[in-house]
């Protein structure tokens, strides 16, 4: 089990060491944590022994067989992609509200759906404001695509979870990138035994993410290459373009990634988790398919989601192809294996004492898959 | 000139309490008292931050004969009459001596070492005992409380000006009380002032039966 | 109700050291007054006003202290008397001034009161301005009693018309606050005629232009009435010797310290062993009179707080006298004999004395001494100051940390003279971060927005009051705008000078005496400056900080108005904005993840933990009603309704 501690500990653990992801678990959870252009801080220190800011922070330890035992009912064993009971290809069906999708635009019509649905009572999304992101709070499935499209910077969208947890609702879909949906996942497992905790999350969309960028450093690189102009969209387009293209109302731009990679905090670099495995359904791109997604269906309620979403019309699935596949198991197998060598650097893998209060926790037979699968 | 006289020449007695009790203004309602009988009256007073929560102390001397240093030598003040329990236990610690006597508002004002938990108010026994240990004669007065059911805390500090008088150490009584008060406040304040004089004699006369 | 102007002579009344002040200001008939507020000066003006009408007197509060000066010498200039009030830093401001004041001298009788603070009981330094005196060749006097502070003060205009300068007049907190027993002199007729005569010669006292030049003249001149001073303090009934004919030890004293040493004296009863030498004109000491005492003694014992001035003077003095009046031993603050900083009190004085005499000396029972220390420690725990409840300070605090924190980048603020300097302290969440003279604030925040050149990143917010605004932040928030600096300035406008009572400023529409006046509009001002100006209310904590945090990414020069009137100003006093609630059922206490927010981090006196419920609690009688731990408590345990 993770050890618990409070917020001091936290910052001394993750802040200080610049681990910190801005993921926004502990924002608003407390009145002490705050987020601002990406960046949390904590407005005053607070003497508490165990706090959920450092229960629930997917960068203090992070118990991943615990997890594992209790979302899978199995071992961890450091599968590239995770467990999964479904992997295919979807886009957003005719009956799913239209945006400015990424790639198929999945997550929009999975969440307006679950909303349409009352699956879920709200939706936690992130929307843009420029090259920032915002966390935002959904109960209208003609609102959910508004949060459409990747936003490339590491952004609080967990605050509003918090947030909507304290105005009530109970049964919410959250969509995040990996290090959120471990945040999300820990947080559900109640670590430290509240009286009253109910689990709030109806459904978890998790992404897939390589690397997040830091808002703040992210901001004056953006102002240098479109200056005021209004941000739309950001990509990415699949190697060997090696840029990053902005989208603003005026122009298209274009920074080369020898220009973004030093703006990858180091909290992602640490990460083993491409796919969002804690999620109930993960989505990302497809290699070489502009206008759809690879979807994995994860846990039983992710089925359900996907399947009624599917039946009404909001969600088209095709067979993944083995090539893409493999692909995306290659490059999870990296992900993991290179977050694996930097963590040993550091120390920070299945450290014991002192030391293990920071450390990512996994069963020796999933290091040996991992180190197994880079091999191979 | 001088009508009665004084339990010592000098005496010395501190009024101590904090910012917003009217500390000042008691050191002056009995100063004036007493300075209208002919007595040489030195008061010394240290209200520079005594807006802004901190303690203040009034030191008010009376004698016959001269004026005096308005800072009381250490371990020389014949009466402490405190607003706050912890500024009495402050000033006798200073200026105290086994003949000292002591009329003591038992109202805590919290400091904000207390208010925000880094220091512990001591316990209203332990006020007591201390209290007790460090003076000949004692008088712990609800002046606050009394003064809320008169309409306003603020007359905490003329309730103990009439425990004071009821004491007896100095000639200070109801009729010279009224001519200052008379003189210094508004008019429709006079009454009020009075009631609250008349209750802190009262205080200390039940106190002693 | 201020007596000062109308008791008659030969009434014997109470009066605080300002109040005998005021008095002798008004029987010497002085017809302009001018000053800055600052502890323990301000009473003097305030008195001033009070009787401005029936005495004919012009009161002012003036911008700042050297223009307090200016305002005063006009007067002067114009042939009438009159007087510049201010505390001792203010003597350093208006210092520039001062300087120029004396090499062209005054006219009508004109005198500087300077009120000083020895153990900084109310200041943010333990300075003191005696020196002045000697480095602006003006005489200099120091009243040691509550009558001589009266009667000093009304000799120090007839002095200053016959040496044709200025006169000091140094007093200190245990006089400026203490009070004692006056008996009052005539109130004068005056009938005051204002002219300025400038057609007669250059070097014309009366009737020629003041200016400085020629500056040889000049300085000569300062000298001869320095010296015509010297001549009229070397018989002066302010100075007085008590003691034996030929006493073991000499005290020479003034000001507070002549009480200290007299009950120094009598704890230790050496009266028979120990002469007194209490003096009031302390700059010039005058030679001869000296000179007649200072061989009464081998040793000499100097008692004065703040600087060892006097004794310097003495040393000085018998340095040139050795031949006549023997070999010297000197002791005061500058051997340790007495404590080098903080104020005196007869302790001190007797404790030094017994050591100079090999006396035993303590200052209180020790056995009493141990009895009280548990309870004086353990049962008194430390009164930090604090802002008070409902104080708009506080908010404007509590907004400005919280949006440095967010803000994320190590902002800090530069702080400023006023309640606000406490800023720096727990109550002000301790982000001020550099705290100096009046207006200071801005001066260094303007220099730090200039260091980016070199790497630094940090955002930079001074803060100021209104009145320092006035004081001496403008010129500040001018070199800003000028330099094209980057900072914000938070101007926290309570709507008067409210740390030394509420004194008006050029902010609000009544002067001192309160007769309507103009009042000057800081958002206006800074406006024309050049500054982007946004106004808030500090109460509104959201809007607050948001404009904050905007304006701390702005860049330039940026100037947020917090505007909210002092909760002890006398619009406000006794009065609640709001009846604020507290629902202990709603309240989590310790289950609640604020851990304490409203009592152990906001630090209102009105709130209090209570450890039995182990919930927060509101102090009815403390509690100012200003709402804003409603908006702090993440429970919605603290309500407020507008109160009626």
């Amino acid at each position: 089990m993770k050890q618990l501690y409070g917020s001091s500990e936290l910052i001394e653990d993750v802040f200080d060491r610049d681990l910190c992801v801005g993921c926004g678990m502990c924002v608003d959870l407390c009145p002490y944590f705050k987020n601002y252009l990406g960046k949390t801080s904590q407005l005053f220190a607070c003497d508490l022994e165990k706090g959920r800011c450092y229960a629930y922070c997917p960068k203090t330890e992070v118990d991943l067989g615990q997890l594992a035992t209790a979302y899978w009912d199995r071992p961890y064993e450091g599968l590239p992609l995770g467990p999964y009971r479904k992997i295919a290809i979807a886009r957003a069906g005719e009956k799913a509200p239209r945006g400015r999708f990424q790639g198929g635009g999945t997550v929009t019509a999975l969440i307006a759906h679950a909303l349409t649905t009352k699956r879920i009572d709200a939706a936690v999304l992130t929307g843009r404001d420029g090259a920032v992101g915002v966390p935002m709070v959904v109960t209208d499935p003609d609102d959910v695509s508004k949060a459409s499209g990747s936003k490339f910077t590491a952004s609080p969208t967990l605050a509003a979870l918090n947030g909507a947890i304290r105005d009530g609702y109970a049964n919410i879909g959250v969509v995040g990138t990996p290090c959120q949906i471990t945040a999300v996942a820990q947080m559900r497992q109640n670590p430290l035994e509240l009286k009253d905790f109910n689990d709030p999350v109806g459904l978890t969309v998790g992404l897939f993410c390589t690397w997040a960028l830091d808002t703040r450093k992210l901001l004056p690189v953006v102002d240098e290459c479109v200056g005021d102009a209004c941000v739309l969209s950001m990509d990415v387009p699949p190697p060997p373009a090696e840029i990053m293209v902005i989208d603003t109302e005026e122009k298209q731009a274009q920074i080369p990634l020898s220009k973004i990679r030093p703006l990858v905090p180091l909290g992602c670099q640490l990460c083993p988790d491409m796919t969002s495995e804690w999620a109930d359904v993960s989505v990302g791109q497809v290699e070489g398919m502009p206008g759809w997604n690879t979807l994995i269906v994860r846990t039983e309620r992710g089925e359900q989601a996907v399947d009624q979403a599917i039946e009404s019309g909001y969600l088209d699935v095709r067979d993944l192809p083995e090539e893409n596949l493999q692909g995306l198991e290659k490059a999870g197998a990296g992900k993991k294996s290179r977050a694996l060598e930097a963590l040993a650097e550091k120390g920070g893998l299945n450290a014991q004492g002192a030391e293990g209060r920071l450390t990512l926790r996994m069963p020796p037979e999933a290091i040996a898959n991992i180190t197994a699968a880079k091999r191979g | 000139m001088v009508t009665t006289s004084l339990a010592a020449d000098p005496y010395n007695m501190i009024i101590t309490g904090v910012g917003g009790q009217g500390n000042v203004l008691a050191s002056r309602i009995v100063g004036n008292a007493l300075s209208d009988k002919g007595f040489h009256i030195t008061i010394g007073e240290t209200f520079g931050a005594s807006q802004r929560g901190g303690s203040v102390m009034s030191h008010l001397r009376i004698s016959t004969t001269s004026v005096l240093s308005p800072q009381i030598p250490k371990g020389k003040a014949h009466m402490v009459v405190a607003l706050e329990p912890t500024e009495a236990l402050r000033v006798l610690h200073q200026y105290g001596n086994r003949n000292t006597k002591m009329i003591m508002n038992t109202r805590p004002i919290y400091s904000v070492g207390v208010i925000c938990g880094e220091y512990q108010y001591p316990a209203m026994e332990d006020v007591k005992r201390w209290g007790d240990q460090l003076t000949s004669a004692s008088w712990l007065i609800d002046a606050t409380d009394e003064a809320v059911k008169m309409g306003n805390a603020i007359l905490g500090n003329v309730i103990l000006i009439g425990a004071l008088a009821a004491v007896g150490d100095f000639p200070l009584d109801k009729a010279s009380f009224q001519d200052v008060i008379t003189r210094t406040m508004p008019a429709n304040k006079v009454d009020i002032n009075l009631t609250a004089f008349e209750k802190g004699m009262e205080m200390v006369q039940q106190h002693a039966a | 109700m201020s007596i000062i102007g109308k008791a008659k002579e030969g009434e014997r009344h109470l009066l605080m050291g300002n109040d005998a002040i005021a008095r002798g200001i008004i029987e010497a008939g002085a017809s302009v007054a001018a000053g800055y507020p600052g502890t323990p000066s301000s009473e003097i003006i305030e008195n001033l006003a009070k009787a401005a009408k029936e005495r004919n007197i012009y009161v002012e509060w003036s911008v700042n202290e050297k223009v307090a000066m200016e305002v005063a010498a006009a007067a002067s200039f114009a042939g009438l008397r009159t007087v510049a009030v201010m505390k001792q830093v203010g003597v350093n401001v208006a210092s520039d001034f001062m300087l120029h004041l004396s090499e062209t001298g005054t006219r009508g009788g004109m005198i500087l009161i300077s009120c000083e603070d020895p153990g900084a009981l109310s200041s943010g330094n333990e300075g003191e301005s005696r020196p002045f005196a000697k480095l602006f060749e003006v005489p200099l006097l120091e009243p040691g009693d509550f009558q001589e502070a009266k009667d000093m003060t009304r000799w120090a205009f007839e002095l200053s018309e016959k040496v044709r300068n200025l006169v000091m007049i140094r007093s200190v907190t245990r006089l400026s606050h203490a009070s004692g027993n006056v008996t009052l002199g005539p109130l004068p007729d005056v009938v005051p005629h204002a002219r300025f005569k400038f057609r007669g010669d250059e070097m014309d006292p009366d009737e020629g232009p003041v200016v400085t030049f020629p500056v040889a003249y000049r300085h000569t001149l300062m000298q001869t009435k320095l010296a015509q001073a010297v001549a009229l303090f070397e018989d002066c009934p302010f100075n007085r010797y008590e003691g034996p004919e030929q006493p073991e030890v000499l005290i020479v004293t003034s000001s507070a310290c002549y009480l200290y040493t007299k009950e120094a004296v009598d704890l230790l009863d050496v009266q028979d062993r120990v002469g007194v030498l209490k003096m009031g004109t302390t700059w010039p000491l005058p030679p001869k009179y000296m000179e007649k005492h200072l061989a009464k003694s081998k040793i000499i014992f100097t008692v004065e707080e703040v600087l060892p001035f006097m004794e310097d003077n003495v040393k000085i003095l018998a340095a040139g006298l050795a031949e006549r009046i023997g070999f010297k031993r000197f002791h005061g603050r500058g051997d340790g004999t007495l404590p080098a900083v903080n104020e005196l009190n007869p302790d001190l004085v007797a404790a030094g004395l017994a050591r100079i005499l090999e006396m035993e000396y303590t200052a209180a029972d020790p056995e009493y001494a141990r009895l009280s220390e548990e309870s004086a420690i353990s049962g008194a725990p430390q009164r930090d100051l604090a802002f008070c409840a409902g104080c708009p300070h506080r908010a404007s605090f509590w907004s400005l940390h919280n949006a440095l924190e967010i803000d994320g980048r190590e902002g800090f603020v530069c702080g400023d003279i006023g309640c606000y300097a406490l800023g720096s302290r727990p109550t002000g969440f301790s982000v001020s971060k550099t705290g100096h003279a009046m207006g200071s604030g801005t001066g260094v925040a303007s220099g730090f927005g200039k260091l980016g050149r070199f790497g630094m990143t940090q955002p930079v917010v001074s803060v100021c009051g209104d009145s320092t605004f006035f004081h001496a932040a403008m010129p500040a928030l001018v070199n800003a705008v000028h330099t094209q600096s980057e900072m914000t300035m938070v101007v926290m406008d309570n709507s008067g000078t409210a740390m030394t009572g509420f004194q008006p400023h050029p902010g609000l529409t009544a002067d001192a005496a309160g007769e309507e006046v103009p009042a000057l509009d800081i958002s206006d001002i800074a406006r024309a400056m050049g500054a982007n100006v946004d106004v808030a209310d500090p109460f509104d904590l959201d809007t607050t900080q948001r404009k904050l945090l905007a304006l701390l990414s702005k860049g330039g020069v940026n100037v947020l108005i917090l505007k909210q009137a002092c909760a002890l100003s006398p619009e406000k006093k006794g009065k609640k904005l709001y009846n604020v609630t507290l629902d202990p059922a709603i309240c989590l206490g310790e289950n609640c993840g604020c851990n304490k927010l409203c009592t152990r981090v906001f630090k209102c006196p009105g709130l209090k933990w209570d450890s039995e419920t182990k919930t927060a609690h509101i102090d009815e009688l403390t509690c100012s009603g200003c709402g804003v731990c409603a908006s702090i408590c993440p429970s919605g345990a603290i309500t407020k309704k507008e109160a009626v």
